[in-house]
């Protein structure tokens, strides 16, 4: 194959408008999009409630300044207050952008986009499109990708950048259908492989391929993680799956209500109620639950989310999703009775270090979506905001990539190379003696994350956290994978995940030990408030001889003061 | 995973799942593997495959992703019928299951295997990209972003229930032209045509339609409803195949074929007349059965909706005239039904 200008890995929303970028910006440029599913696959699909963006079509008089206002404030200062300019200022040209091109979108009375009320947020300013929005736009620029020609190699799994000296030569993957191993040599990789929220497995609303693979390819590589230690909670995730419930149907206007019946969110954000921002609802819930005011059952303990009092019309037009979800996986009607609902581990606000153009520190890398970090959402993100990251900091690192692309030399990867990465692989087929099951190890470490570094996280359980994860990474030495086929290896494939999975959950327990104050979605019962004279900066976390190493990087600033955050 | 499938004691019991198995590298011919595990109500069939490969035989392949019945990945056969694993009780299977306990799950039809329950989606992608299946917007690219277009709700529910679609493959799997006919349009990608092709934003409607009448297109449908009943996300498909055919006949004139030159005898033979005409149904030169399967339904909806009366009973016998009658009774009824239930 020869060598590709970019190499962008991940098909979901930032994959994509980043490649379309790329063409538009130089239509010369060999470029291929590499995804481990189908593009219309990606995650970004499963987002429900929408994208914010100050249209002004809900709100008059809602303005661009508020949207980056919102969103500083809801990361708790620690967002880089340039990058959350950039991000609001793009984000009505962005929406519009992609009605332009074609996406459906629900409607307001006078014809215009349709917006609705979203947490954290002062103004209703989340366009949507019923609760579908995440779909409607992944397949919209799938759609918009096979318009224009781009190459997919769809199924291809990305293993490795291939590095020389301070550069990267090109990304190394295997073709899922064949087992290759196959080399993509290249000027430029962009890495948008999405979040790392599934390393706590079932507690998790994420993609079972949610595991941080661009990430844990990139801290492998030696490129700086930042701010991993801040996980999203979303509130409201389904007891038995962890699967989500959008924030749509709080904005629509359900209740939070405990086993009392009590709409307990008047005791923490007496105006927000149950539209606070999420860390905070999160963090409501499980007092809750903590001090005893939850519903007990054998798939744990419990409160509910009640939109009996929409009406069974509204519930049917706007929350559609929402009702055949509670039914499949919970066998309840949300029209007849409350929903049982608790946290569940839904974002990373961490990732791949990129500057506000999507570069890495390593030349010709570059990083977007959730799987980056320019960091827009800071300590925690406001719902809706997530989508616009994707759509807008993709959109940039196409446009940089496809920009720089000249500036490099076309990297070369040996077959000596590939054949090392083949072995590395197969070598844990064969294991003789006592194995360990892949299964056990990821149900462990969901586990272990969610109960020591989950919503409420203190010293020693973080020190319980860091060393259960050193011991499952000794006993991943020894998994073992049964299929030993080269055509469409599952249990192969589920096995690098979880390697992902392991080196990027030490980074977070590491950050989450290290940073010894209670900010956004980071709370530490042992520093319950947030220390700006000490820790008002970025972690970053560097893989130093196989361990991860601690640095630090400041938050720039802007037009806005730290001040106390409250709802 | 099994720990909380244990937990409960009620409403537990052993489950066997038949699975289709073929490697390529090693089979000369597909087999099946049972697996016998302990279900609790509750749990879905992906979850029981889950376990299956977490706990009994790592090489049993499939796909998932989301497992929330979003992504499309899970699309297989469960005793017989195509839908998501993800979304499906075990209980609710084995309630209709012919052989008691027992679930056999295979990989969707007419699409090539891969491996075990892995089939190749690239045909699919092949022909969404052959019928264009993506708006190209009447703005041009440098315009965009300044200004939306505004578009009513009422434009918006014309294409809102079929965005749903989530590519799964399920109705491609259970169409049965495409069983004879894998050169097919296939039914989701007749409703992402008919999708595009009712947004005012589009410029490629001729075009597409253009392509959607050829062979293998939109005519080849034989309206067996399958799809429509396989559809994971009850997607009314059918409405999408009507809607491009009586586009088809409304632009006529502009691309002939011989499907829409007869449909458009036909339709106008109803319209204006308000009853069917021997001599100018077009039985004569493409069969009973082709008219059945290509008109009639279009022709009642297009009735049911202008209110005309239907059409007397054919006074002249002709060749298979009693097969005639009896099914443009039933197809009437069906067309009744059809719209009951849309109107839902
Ligand atoms: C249930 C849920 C609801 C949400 N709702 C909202 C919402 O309402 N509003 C909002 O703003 N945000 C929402 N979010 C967050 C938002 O959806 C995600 O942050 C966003 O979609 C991530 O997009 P992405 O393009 O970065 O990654 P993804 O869409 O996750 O795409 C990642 C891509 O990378 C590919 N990939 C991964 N690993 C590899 C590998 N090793 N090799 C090759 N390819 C690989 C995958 O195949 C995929 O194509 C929600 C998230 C969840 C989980
Ligand atoms: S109605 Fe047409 S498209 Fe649908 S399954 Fe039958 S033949 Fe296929
Ligand atoms: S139309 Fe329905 S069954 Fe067919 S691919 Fe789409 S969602 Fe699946
Ligand atoms: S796993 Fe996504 S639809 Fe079933």
């Amino acid at each position: 194959m020869k060598p590709f200008d970019i190499v962008i890995v991940g098909g979901g929303g930032a994959g994509l408008y980043a490649a379309m970028e790329a063409m538009k910006t130089n239509p010369a440029l060999n470029i291929a999009v590499l995804s481990k599913v189908y593009p219309n696959r990606s995650h970004t699909s499963a987002a429900q409630g929408g994208a914010n963006a100050a249209l002004g079509n809900k709100a008059k008089d809602d303005t661009v300044e508020m949207h980056i206002f919102d969103t500083i404030k809801g990361g708790d200062y620690l967002a880089d207050q340039d990058a959350v300019n950039v991000l609001c200022t793009e984000a009505p040209k962005i929406i519009r952008e992609l009605e332009n091109m074609g996406t459906p979108w629900s409607r307001m009375e006078d014809n215009t986009i349709a917006q609705r009320p979203f947490g954290g947020a002062t103004l209703p300013r989340c366009c949507y499109c019923s609760d579908k929005t995440g779909h409607t736009i992944l397949q919209t620029l799938y759609e918009q990708c096979l318009k224009k020609g781009v190459i997919f190699f769809n199924e291809y799994f990305a293993l490795k950048l291939s590095v020389s000296g301070s550069r990267s030569k090109g990304l190394i993957a295997m073709n899922m259908k064949t087992g290759r191993i196959e080399a993509f040599a290249a000027k430029t990789v962009i890495l948008a492989t999405g979040g790392y929220a599934k390393m706590y497995w079932n507690r998790s609303s994420n993609a079972a391929g949610n595991t941080g693979d661009g990430q844990a390819i990139a801290y492998r590589a030696g490129i700086p993680m930042k701010d991993m230690e801040f996980v999203q909670f979303h509130p409201t995730g389904l007891r038995k799956s962890g699967l989500l419930i959008t924030e749509g149907a709080r904005g629509e206007g359900g209740y939070l209500l405990n086993k009392d019946g009590e709409r307990f969110m008047a005791r923490y954000a007496k105006e927000k109620m149950e539209l606070g921002p999420r860390d905070l609802v999160s963090r409501s819930i499980e007092t809750e639950i903590l001090q005893g005011r939850g519903f007990d059952s054998p798939a744990g303990t419990y409160i509910h989310l009640d939109l009996t009092h929409l009406g069974s019309d509204l519930i049917k037009s706007r929350l559609p999703q929402i009702r055949e979800m509670s039914m499949q996986f919970e066998g309840v009607d949300p029209i007849e009775e409350p929903i049982p609902i608790r946290p569940t581990a839904h974002y990373s606000m961490g990732g791949i270090d990129t500057d506000n153009f999507g570069r890495t520190v390593m030349d010709g890398v570059y990083a977007a979506g959730e799987c980056g970090c320019v960091s827009v959402h800071g300590a925690n993100r406001l719902g809706g905001n997530s989508l616009l990251d994707i759509l807008v900091f993709g959109r940039i690192a196409g446009h940089t990539a496809a920009e720089e692309a000249g500036k490099f030399a076309p990297g070369m990867i040996s077959e000596a190379e590939l054949a090392e990465q083949y072995d590395a692989i197969r070598s844990g087929m064969h294991s003789s003696g006592r194995y360990e099951r892949y299964g056990e190890l990821r149900e462990e470490l969901g586990q272990t994350l969610a109960l020591n570094v989950g919503i409420y996280r203190e010293s020693s359980l973080l020190q319980k956290g860091i060393a259960d994860i050193a011991e499952l990474k000794e006993r991943f030495k020894k998994v073992r994978v049964i299929d030993t086929s080269d055509v469409f290896n599952t249990n192969l494939i589920q096995v690098l995940e979880l390697k992902n999975m392991l080196d990027l959950a030490e980074t977070v327990a590491a950050g989450a030990f290290a940073r010894q104050e209670s900010r956004g979605s980071h709370t530490r019962t042992d520093f319950p408030v947030r220390d700006d004279a000490n820790w008002h900066k970025h972690t970053l976390a560097t893989m130093v001889n196989g361990n991860v190493t601690l640095g630090e990087k400041p938050v720039t600033m802007g037009r806005y003061e730290l001040q106390e955050r409250t709802y | 995973m099994m720990a909380s499938i244990d937990q409960h004691k009620e409403g537990k019991k052993d489950v066997t799942f038949r699975v289709f198995r073929f490697n390529p590298q090693v089979d000369s011919k597909p087999y099946f593997d049972d697996y016998t595990i302990p279900v609790e109500r509750g749990v879905t069939v992906l979850r029981s495959l889950n376990y299956i490969k977490e706990h009994i035989d790592g090489s049993v392949s499939f796909r998932a992703f989301c497992q929330a019945g979003i992504c499309g990945s899970c699309g297989m056969r469960v005793n017989g019928l195509s839908q998501l694993a993800c979304t499906t009780q075990v209980w609710d299977v084995l309630a209709k299951s012919r052989e008691p306990e027992v679930i056999k799950v295979e990989p969707l039809r007419n699409l090539p295997l891969i491996k075990d329950l892995i089939v190749d989606m690239d045909p699919l992608v092949d022909k969404m990209k052959h019928y264009s299946n993506w708006v190209d917007s009447i703005m041009p690219e440098a315009q965009m972003g300044k200004k939306e277009f505004l578009i009513s709700e009422e434009e918006f529910l014309r294409y809102d229930k079929a965005t749903d679609c989530i590519l799964c493959a399920s109705c491609v799997s259970e169409c049965s032209i495409l069983r004879a006919n894998k050169e097919y349009v296939s039914p989701a990608v007749l409703l992402k045509s008919y999708r595009m092709n009712v947004d005012s934003r589009d410029s490629l409607h001729d075009h597409r339609l253009a392509a959607l009448v050829q062979d293998h297109g939109v005519w080849d449908c034989t309206h067996c409803y399958r799809c429509q009943e396989s559809c994971v996300k009850s997607i009314p498909i059918m409405d999408a195949i009507h809607g491009i055919r009586e586009d088809a006949i409304e632009c006529r004139g502009k691309k002939d074929t011989s499907g829409s030159k007869h449909a458009e005898a036909f339709m106008s033979d109803i319209e204006k007349k308000g009853k069917l005409v021997e001599a100018t149904l077009p039985i004569r030169t493409n069969g009973v059965v082709w008219t059945l399967q290509n008109l009639l339904p279009m022709a009642m909806k297009m009735i049911m909706k202008r209110r005309t009366p239907p059409p007397p009973p054919l006074v002249k016998s002709a060749k298979g005239i009693k097969v005639f009658r009896e099914m443009f009774r039933e197809m009437t009824e069906h067309v009744k039904q059809d719209h009951k239930s849309h109107k839902k």
